[in-house]
């Protein structure tokens, strides 16, 4: 991971504005993607500027999720700015896509559902206890709609009691028997 | 900091405070300590949140990849500003140092309530305040107090309390009012059973004693066609008192079922009422179409189960029972030989079916939603062409319904015959062992009772009355899940508490004047604030423009000096009274809003007009409608006042039906008056007229002016400039225009628009 210190701070310099009227779209080229000053995620666009605590969010996070990344610096008073996009990230030096992804894996705190053990149903709630890409959980969602959202074509979002996110990228692709019992319950 | 909160003053781990000791950092001198659930990387891993006074530090325990147990270390002097950043499925603490917004900690959704309450003490702790932390802190009004879950929304139901056998017991109690009503027709169901058993008795007797007495070992009668007469008559008798007991038990039930129908439906209607705006953001209104309208219809349903359905087959499979083992105990053994299977295989299907009848419920609500909003929205459908989309869009939620409905009954077509099967078999054993008895199979009968002809046709003729209604009880389950699903998806609207509630002792209101915000935050959802921080004070009389960009905060300001919401931080305050203090109808009867939609509703203008106050004259309306300029269009139509209009306001123009409900808020009479956007859905014309209207209604009252058009709040007394849920300037006119701001931006711009040519203007100006 690249690690600056000398261009640490973000500079409010007099660069000019960026046009957000238009899409911009990043390239190694142009800018480099580093951290900065306390580990925050910079972008330093050539004869621009280096922009600071830089976030960076999916535009297409179904649809394109390797590519169509909005890198995003915030101007203060709750204001964001977009930097530009990035159009695919596997066109980037692996070090700074390596930043941007671990950047989206903090903006995107979803569990991916590997496999379900158990799915129980009453009185309106579902408790399910999984297995996801970040260890085993359990956990309880309202009957509802909009609780299990689609993901895709195939897949589902299960929103849980506390608004925690699990994902099933592709409900065809589960066990039968997990198929079964999945759709029995969440038929939409 | 005089008390300890269990979430706020978290304790560490021993060894990571141990650890932490070693290296100068003394958690237990901490004012806060609050606990996350996941790192900066996404993962799951403790971590702690300390805030000394002169620091923060984030610290967890150490790992092979990080072995230092500080991860993250800060200054106050170096912060300049504490945030909240909402990620998806979680969020972060982020803190303004050196130009950068740093994120401090992450932390998943469980625990957002809890990191967006740390952040505002952090705010006030780099402000240089001293934050104050208590118990109370540790409330969570998203929290069921009995069980601790997480509920969808503040006042929310805990669907995991709600007891189903209370929810039946809720029914029952809903003909508490009517129960001498009820009780009399129990009574009667009971007699019309026993009734019921009497044919069968005479069959008996006209079989062993008229028929074939030989077989029975009786003597012929002397008379056999008196006793052939005297026996039909009383078949004749018992048939035409069932026949009249029937009536009355059918008059009352019709009686007590629609009466407890139209109860429910009141009740649940006038709770909705009451229910916030946020209510019905969160619904659509196509479900809760079909919550009033067909969910209460199901108490019908119950009372009709009660005098003709399972209760009172229940009551006859007992009596009936009784009758059976009376004529036979051993016979009537063989033929519950099947009952277990048939209970076995019942609770198997409610457990298979029961998810089945929400899909039902949710396909009709959705085809409901799904018309209503095509309909509603037709003439844009035809506008853009789009009727072959609607049409396959119908199709799909039709289709829905109808695989949904098709799921449900193939299940259930499958069950009912393979009970009744069941039950047949019980049938062939009496006809057999039954059939041995009365050849005199020693074995089966005794001496002592012969087992008569007679008695095997009576037999049989109460076993039809034994298996019908029990053929029908497997049915009970399906019942029973379409009643208790209905009638808690009611009760759910009534156990549903409104988000603004009215405190015991309220202030009244007689006039309203002032207003004041002081600190106010809102948010529609929870960490997404819309207004932030706000603070202002409009004096009596003062006329106020409000302007912003679209999603600004306009008119959420405005939703909360109605208190269509209540606020989640600071307060809203009229005449010094916060409007959580104050009665709700002073409230409303002082705010009057007049919307950019106005919403008019099916009846005459003359009603629409006098919606908010029912017992005002002809003359009082007259004059409302002259001062709103409708009074002119409204004399054009033949009737008059009197013209009936469609829903919505249908037959009049998008400005006509904005100055019917602008005389509508003029008759009101309200002391503070809100206008939202009331005119910028309407032509140059129409606006003018309207812009004249309120001239003279808006004199003398606080009024509140939301407009896009800049030009139509030149002459308010200062002007309020909404940008990010904040008022970011404050000011008349003149004063803004001289500060170069955002409304002189704003001016400008709309400046270089309105030097387009219009054909509106062009017709304005002529006149």
């Amino acid at each position: 991971m690249t690690q600056q210190t000398e261009s640490d701070k973000a500079q409010p310099q007099d660069a000019p504005e960026i046009d957000q009227t238009h899409i911009r779209f990043l390239t190694p080229e142009m800018c480099v993607i580093h951290l900065g000053s306390h580990a925050a995620l910079h972008v330093t666009v050539k004869n621009e500027r280096i922009y600071g605590g830089v976030f960076a969010a999916y535009a297409f996070p179904v649809a394109y999720p390797q590519g169509y990344i909005s890198l995003i610096h915030s101007v203060g008073e709750g204001k964001d700015r977009e930097i530009g996009l990035i159009r695919d990230l596997n066109d980037w030096p692996a070090e700074q896509a390596d930043l941007v992804r671990a950047a989206l894996k903090r903006r995107y705190f979803i569990h991916t559902i590997q496999k379900i053990n158990h799915i129980g149903w009453k009185y309106g709630y579902i408790s399910m206890n999984v297995e996801t890409d970040k260890g085993p959980v359990e956990f309880m969602m309202s009957w509802q709609y909009d609780r299990a959202v689609d993901y895709g074509k195939g897949g589902k979002t299960l929103i849980d009691v506390e608004e925690n996110r699990y994902l099933i990228p592709d409900v065809s692709k589960l066990e039968p028997h997990e198929k079964s019992e999945f759709t029995r319950i969440i038929y939409w | 900091m005089s008390h300890r909160s269990a979430v706020f003053n978290r304790q560490l781990p021993d060894d990571l405070s141990e650890l932490l000791r070693r290296e100068g950092i003394f958690p237990d001198h901490a004012w806060m300590a609050v606990e996350t659930d996941i790192n900066l990387s996404g993962n799951y891993e403790p971590g702690w949140l300390i805030a000394e006074p002169d620091r923060i530090l984030v610290v967890s325990q150490p790992t092979t990849a990080v072995p230092a147990p500080v991860r993250l270390l800060l200054s106050r002097e170096s912060i300049k500003e504490i945030r909240t950043r909402q990620g998806v499925g979680g969020g972060f603490i982020d803190a303004l140092v050196e130009g950068i917004y740093v994120e401090v900690i992450g932390y998943s959704n469980a625990r957002a309530d809890i990191f967006h309450k740390a952040a505002k003490k952090l705010k006030q702790w780099v402000e240089g305040q001293q934050p104050s932390i208590h118990p109370d802190d540790d409330r969570n009004p998203r929290k069921c107090l009995k069980c601790g879950m997480t509920l969808q929304f503040k006042g929310d139901m805990c669907r995991r309390c709600v007891d189903r056998g209370a929810t039946f017991m809720r029914a029952v109690k809903m003909m508490r009012p009517y129960a001498g009503k009820a009780i009399f027709m129990m009574c009667l169901v009971v007699v019309n059973i026993a009734i019921g058993l009497v044919p069968q008795k005479l069959v008996q007797l006209l079989i062993d004693f008229v028929l074939a007495p030989e077989q029975a070992h009786n003597r012929i009668p002397e008379s056999p066609r008196s006793w052939l007469l005297a026996l039909v008559g009383a078949l004749l008798g018992t048939y035409i008192f069932a026949a009249v007991i029937a009536m009355i038990i059918g008059r009352l039930a019709s009686f007590v079922g629609t009466q407890i129908t139209y109860d429910m439906r009141e009740k649940v209607f006038n709770h909705l009422t009451k229910l916030g705006i946020d209510y019905y953001d969160r619904y659509n209104v196509g479900q809760l179409m079909s919550r009033v309208a067909g969910d209460t219809e199901q108490m019908k349903g119950f009372v009709h189960q009660m005098t003709f359905g399972f209760v009172a087959q229940l009551i006859q499979v007992a009596t009936v029972g009784v009758m059976l083992f009376t004529i036979s105990w051993k016979l009537a053994a063989f033929t519950l030989l099947p009952a277990p299977l048939v209970v076995l295989a019942s609770v198997f299907f409610w457990k298979r079916i029961y998810p089945r009848y929400y899909r039902v419920w949710d396909a009709n609500s959705k085809l409901h939603s799904a018309l209503n909003t095509i309909l509603s929205g037709i003439r844009v459908v035809k506008a853009f062409g789009q009727e072959d989309r609607e049409q396959k869009r119908f199709g799909r939620s039709s289709g829905y319904v109808r695989d949904s409905f098709r799921g449900v009954e193939y299940t259930v077509s499958m069950f009912n015959p393979a009970m009744g099967f069941i039950f047949q078999l019980g049938g062939l054993i009496v006809w057999y062992v039954g059939g041995m008895m009365v050849l005199g199979d020693k074995n089966l009968s005794s001496d002592l009772h012969p087992y008569t002809l007679g008695r095997q046709l009576q037999f049989l003729g109460y076993l039809g009355m034994f298996y019908g209604p029990l053929n029908s009880l497997t049915q009970l389950t399906n019942w029973l899940t379409q009643f208790l699903t209905a009638t808690q998806r009611t009760f759910e609207i009534l156990d549903t508490t409104p988000q603004i509630v009215q405190v015991e002792k309220p202030h009244r209101l007689p006039a309203a004047a002032s207003i004041k915000f002081e600190n106010v935050s809102f948010g529609y959802n929870r960490h997404e604030p819309i207004v932030r921080n706000v603070s202002f004070e409009i004096k009596p009389g003062e006329h106020i423009g409000v302007v912003g960009k679209s999603g600004s905060g306009k008119t959420t300001l405005v939703n909360l000096i109605a208190r269509f919401y209540d606020v989640d931080d600071g307060r809203v305050l009229i005449n010094d009274h916060d409007v959580r203090e104050i009665d709700v109808d002073d409230l409303r009867k002082n705010v009057g809003v007049v919307l950019q939609e106005p919403f008019l509703f099916r009846g005459t203008i003359f009603a629409n007009v006098t919606y908010g106050q029912r017992d005002a004259t002809a003359e009082e309306v007259l004059a409302a409608a002259k001062s709103a300029n409708a009074h002119d269009f409204i004399m054009r139509h033949p009737l008059g006042y009197d013209t009936y209009i469609g829903e919505r306001g249908a037959g009049l123009s998008g400005g006509e039906r904005q100055r019917v409900s602008i005389a509508r808020a003029l008759l009101y009479d309200p002391t503070i008056l809100v206008l939202d956007e009331a005119t910028s859905s309407v032509d140059t014309e129409s606006e003018k007229l309207i812009q004249d209207a309120l001239k003279r209604v808006t004199a003398g009252r606080t009024t509140i002016a939301i407009a896009h058009r800049l030009s139509t709040l030149k002459n308010s007394d200062r002007i309020f400039v909404v940008d990010n849920g904040k008022i970011v300037e404050n000011g008349s006119h003149e004063e803004l225009m001289a500060l170069e701001g955002l409304y002189y931006r704003l001016v400008k711009i709309q400046t270089e628009l309105s030097r387009e040519p219009s054909i509106d203007r062009l017709a304005v100006e002529k006149k």
